[in-house]
C-alpha cells in the first residue's frame, strides 16, 4: 500500500501562497525572476525553517544573503535542476516561481529527475498562461483572453478552463466548426 | 467473485521451529501468473468456520506450476496459522483465492530499499527474483531472531552478498532507521513488511524526515484483531446476523453467504467497504478518512462496539 495523496491530473491547479513548513533535507527554488519581491518572501520564510536553500534564477538577483546562481536560458535552467537533483537527498522540495508556462516546464524537468509532484511547490507570478491547439498540438502563450487564433494552424480557438498538467496548458477547442479560420463565409 | 482455486499441497518444508513452507500444485491444468509482491488468500477451515489467511507468494513469478507460501505459527493464531502447522499434510487440498497484489514495487524508482522484520521477508523473495532479472538496483534489510524468525537467511547471504544487511535480536543488532532513510537519493523507493512495530518505527522515521508519501510502500495483512460479540442488520431483508468475538465481520458474513470484495483483509485496500446507517463503531481500518467513517466501515478489520447492533447497508 501506498497512501497517495490524490493528484487531480486536469482540475485548476492551485498555486502556493508560502512555502510548506514540512520537515526536510533541502530546497531548491527556481525562479523566472530572482529579483521579484514575492522570490524574496519566500527564500525569506524558508530561511525562517533553518534548511539549507539554493536558488537558481533565469533572470535577476535575489537581494538576500542566499546562495544562489544565474543561468542564461530556459535549456541551461533545466540542465542545472537535473545537476542539482542527481545526487539529491530523497526529501528535497522544490519551489518554483514564474508565470504558470514556466511554472509547469519546470514541473515536468522536476518529475523527469525524481521528484514527487507532493515534492514540488508552485508560486504563480504574472498572468501568462499556454494554450493548447486540439487541432496541431501546437502550443503558444496567450494573457487572460478567452479566445485566440491559432498562431500554427489560423484556427479561431475558445480557450476551456480544462487546463492540462503534462502540457502546463489550457485546452484551446476551435470556436465555430462551420467557420474555423473565422474569415466569414462567401 | 472470482473462483477459488483448487491446490494440492506437494511438499512441506519446515524451515525454522515457527516458520513452514507450504508447495502447492494445481489439482488440474495450471495456476493463474502473478507479479511479483503478490499474495493469495487460503480458505482454512478451522474449528468448524473458514478463515481466509493472506500469505505472500514466494518465489519466481515465472513458475506456473507450483506455488510457494511461508506460514509462521502464531501464538495468539485464531487457529489458521495452527492449522497450517499441525494439520496440513501433503496430498491435502486445499482453496485459494486467485493471486492479487497489493505490494508491486514501482516501476520508476531508481533504487528499491526492501524492509523486513521475521516473516516479513516472504513478499521480497519474489522482489528480489524480479530485481534481479532485471539487473535492478536494491538493498533488502532484514531484522530477525537467529534460529527462529530468519528463514532463508542463508539463501539469501548467497544470492546477495553485500546487498544484505542482516539484524539478529539475538545479538542486540539494531537497524537504525532513521540513518537507513536519512541517506537515500531522490528516486528510492521503500517497501515495508513486518510486525505492526516495524511499519510503525519506518512511517514515523519517514515522516520525521519529509519522506515523500509516494516513495513509502507497505505490506499490511494482519489477522483480524478480536474484540467483543456484537449483531448487524441487513437493510436489504432484515436478517440479524451475529458476530462473535473471534471472527471478523467479513468472515461472518461470508459464513451467511454474504460475499463482499475483498483484497487485503487488512482494512488497507478499500475493497470491502460497506455503508451503515446505524450504531456505533469501532474502526480499525487505515483506509477511511475520518468524516467517512460516520456512515462507512471496513468489515475486514472493524467492528460494532460491545453489544452494539449495526444496520448494514446490504
Ligand atoms: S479487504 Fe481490504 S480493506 Fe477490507
Amino acid at each position: 500500500m501506498t497512501s497517495d495523496t490524490a493528484s487531480h491530473k486536469h482540475s485548476t491547479p492551485v498555486y502556493a501562497e508560502a512555502p510548506s513548513p514540512v520537515p526536510c533535507q533541502q530546497r531548491i527554488m527556481l525562479a523566472q525572476d530572482a529579483s521579484h519581491a514575492e522570490v524574496a518572501r519566500f527564500v525569506e520564510a524558508m530561511q525562517a525553517l533553518q534548511q539549507p536553500v539554493t536558488l537558481v534564477g533565469l533572470t535577476g538577483r535575489a537581494p538576500h544573503a542566499v546562495q544562489q546562481e544565474i543561468v542564461s536560458d530556459r535549456a541551461s535552467l533545466g540542465q542545472r535542476l537535473t545537476v542539482l537533483l542527481d545526487d539529491a537527498p530523497l526529501c528535497t522540495r522544490l519551489h518554483v516561481s514564474g508565470d504558470e508556462a514556466f511554472l509547469w516546464h519546470c514541473h515536468a524537468l522536476a518529475q523527469a529527475a525524481g521528484l514527487a509532484d507532493e515534492q514540488i511547490e508552485l508560486i504563480r507570478l504574472g498572468q501568462r498562461r499556454h494554450l493548447y491547439c486540439v487541432h496541431c498540438s501546437c502550443l503558444q502563450e496567450i494573457a487572460e483572453e478567452g479566445e485566440a487564433t491559432c498562431q500554427d494552424c489560423g484556427v479561431r480557438l475558445l480557450v476551456r478552463e480544462h487546463f492540462s498538467r503534462r502540457l502546463g496548458a489550457y485546452m484551446g477547442v476551435c470556436l465555430d466548426a462551420c467557420d474555423p479560420r473565422g474569415e466569414g463565409r462567401p | 467473485m472470482t473462483a477459488a482455486l483448487e491446490v494440492q499441497v506437494a511438499g512441506i518444508c519446515q524451515l525454522t521451529p515457527v516458520v513452514r513452507e507450504f508447495t502447492l500444485v494445481p489439482v488440474d491444468g495450471i495456476l493463474p501468473s502473478f507479479s511479483c509482491g503478490s499474495h493469495v488468500q487460503v480458505h482454512i477451515e478451522a474449528g468448524g468456520r473458514t478463515l481466509r489467511n493472506a500469505y505472500s507468494l514466494l518465489g519466481d513469478p515465472a513458475d506456473r506450476d507450483h506455488y510457494r507460501i511461508a506460514v509462521r505459527l502464531q501464538e495468539a493464531s485464531r487457529g489458521g496459522s495452527r492449522f497450517m502447522h499441525e494439520q496440513l499434510s501433503v496430498g491435502d487440498r486445499l482453496r485459494l483465492s486467485p493471486p492479487a497484489n497489493l505490494f508491486a514495487p514501482h516501476s520508476r524508482a531508481r533504487h528499491h530499499v526492501l524492509i523486513a522484520g521475521g516473516i516479513g521477508i516472504t513478499p521480497f523473495l519474489s522482489y528480489i527474483a524480479e530485481l534481479q532479472a532485471k539487473g535492478a538496483s536494491f538493498e533488502l534489510h532484514y531484522a530477525y531472531r537467529a534460529g527462529l524468525t530468519d528463514a532463508y537467511l542463508a539463501s539469501l547471504r548467497q544470492r546477495l552478498g553485500e546487498r544484505l544487511h542482516g539484524y539478529d535480536s539475538l545479538q542486540g543488532q539494531r537497524l537504525d532507521m532513521g540513518r537507513l532513510l536519512a541517506r537515500q537519493k531522490l528516486g528510492t523507493h521503500a517497501y515495508v513488511c513486518g510486525p505492526q512495530s516495524l511499519l510503525d518505527c519506518v512511517r514515523e522515521q519517514a515522516a520525521m524526515l519529509g519522506w515523500p508519501q509516494s516513495s513509502l510502500h507497505w505490506e499490511a495483512f494482519a489477522a483480524p484483531e478480536p474484540g467483543a460479540a456484537f449483531s448487524v442488520t441487513l437493510t436489504s431483508n432484515g436478517r440479524q446476523i451475529d458476530v462473535p468475538a473471534d471472527s471478523s465481520l467479513l468472515e461472518t458474513l461470508e459464513a451467511h453467504d454474504v460475499e463482499l470484495p475483498n483484497l487485503c483483509r487488512g482494512g488497507v485496500c478499500g475493497q470491502c467497504a460497506t455503508g451503515y446507517s446505524s450504531g456505533e463503531v469501532e474502526h480499525r481500518d487505515s483506509y477511511l478518512a475520518p468524516a467517512e467513517r460516520a456512515t462507512t466501515l471496513m468489515p475486514c478489520v472493524s467492528r460494532g462496539r460491545c453489544g452494539s447492533a449495526l444496520t448494514l447497508n446490504l
